[in-house]
């Protein structure tokens, strides 16, 4: 019994010593880290804005899909489209994406914002020829969900990383429903 | 402890003679950039864990020592993952996964178990040294190869105005898409791990 608590206490000093060694490291690097986030989520507004300035961003509750978007706003002071952080399900994880959506629910543009798919292979979402097959669609057209709804080339752009795809159309499809319903 | 050094680059290369590693190989090795990454990520776990092993060797008990090693391991795969996201995020978002897959490395693992924990602290941080200089030595070579063939450039750290990639007169337009993939890999490996067979053979 004591040995085994004495081997249990040896343990714990090994996980201590690296639980301290890991809160300096990220104490130090934290900063930094939020830093690029900023970067990347300016850059991310800037890639998909068509027209207008988005506005500061709204926490959505108790949605599992749609995080928070953020209102485009035109000159005169009217809300042109809705930019969304959407999170899909992945074969390896969350796929975060902004999304802006004309107030029809049509797709304006998206990019990928984070992502732990496989490289090579479940990345493809990173490039923007990725969204070609959802850009225009969410309003008269649905945006395509299954594959069967997809030309053969848009077909065999996503060869190999199917369950990515539905992670990100369903993300792309309930932000189409989640304008469209904020009914403006 | 020289012997060590050279010993785990080329001997008890881990990739072409031992065959570890070859998860991670697969994935990265499709840029140059990113073995030199995933290259220097390894250095930096294995060295360190290394050290702390062979310090710790007499203070772990046996019954926990494999939880021990994963926790060593896995904390300073995280301190990579951290500082990767602050300084190189680049780096990060293209290693991807494969960053916290250091952490069940085959490579690591069987170098803290069969050396650090049976050696003192310099002659462990030697073969760290040796072991991670063979393990990025055949990641940049297959990565070098897959990534000529395959894409027809060479990508390296951008400097300056130099944008990182060197194009290949010839292949960047034309490249042979298979080295690109997975299989690919797999035939480069087995080309040069056939090619050293061949090597080794010869010189006895």
């Amino acid at each position: 019994m004591r040995k085994s608590i004495l081997i249990g206490l040896k343990l714990a000093v090994v996980c201590m010593g690296a639980s301290l060694l890991l809160g300096f490291v990220n104490v130090i690097t934290l900063p930094a880290i939020e830093e690029n986030r900023r970067i990347a989520l300016q850059n991310a507004l800037a890639a998909v804005n068509r027209v207008g300035t988005p506005g500061e961003m709204v926490i959505v509750e108790g949605s599992r899909v749609v995080r928070n978007f953020y209102p485009v706003f035109l000159d005169d002071g009217t809300i042109s489209s809705y930019i969304l952080t959407v999170v899909g399900d992945g074969y390896a994880g969350d796929l975060i994406m902004l999304a802006n959506y004309e107030l029809n629910g049509n797709l304006i543009a998206a990019v990928m914002m984070e992502h732990t798919e496989t490289p090579g292979i479940g990345d493809a979402p990173e490039r923007a020829v990725y969204y070609e097959k959802f850009i225009g669609r969410g309003a008269d057209v649905p945006i395509p969900t299954r594959r069967s709804q997809l030309t053969v080339a848009q077909s065999d752009s996503i060869a190999g990383a199917t369950i990515t795809f539905i992670g990100v159309a369903n993300a792309l499809a309930y932000g189409s429903n989640f304008v469209k319903n904020k009914g403006e | 402890m020289v012997k060590d050094l050279t010993k785990a680059i080329f001997k008890e290369n881990s990739i072409f003679i031992m065959g570890l590693g070859l998860c991670p190989l697969l994935g990265v090795s499709t840029k140059v950039i990113n073995a030199l990454g995933m290259g220097a990520g390894v250095l930096f776990v294995l060295v360190c864990s290394n050290i702390i092993i062979s310090l710790l060797k007499d203070f772990i008990p046996s019954k926990i020592r494999i939880p021990a090693y994963i926790v060593t391991i896995a904390s300073f795969v995280a301190i990579v993952e951290m500082v990767m996201q602050a300084y190189t995020p680049g780096l990060f978002r293209t290693l991807g996964v494969f960053v916290p897959l250091i952490v069940v490395n085959c490579v690591i693992f069987a170098r803290v178990e069969s050396f650090a924990n049976k050696n003192t602290v310099m002659p462990s941080i030697m073969d760290a040294i040796g072991t991670s200089i063979g393990f990025a030595l055949g990641l940049v070579v297959i990565a070098f190869i897959r990534e000529v063939f395959g894409a027809g450039t060479i990508t390296l750290f951008p400097i300056g105005n130099f944008n990182g990639v060197i194009e290949i007169p010839g292949l960047i337009n034309a490249p042979i898409r298979i080295f690109g993939l997975a299989a690919g890999a797999l035939f480069v490996v087995g080309i040069l791990q056939a090619f050293i067979n061949w090597y080794i053979a010869k010189k006895k």
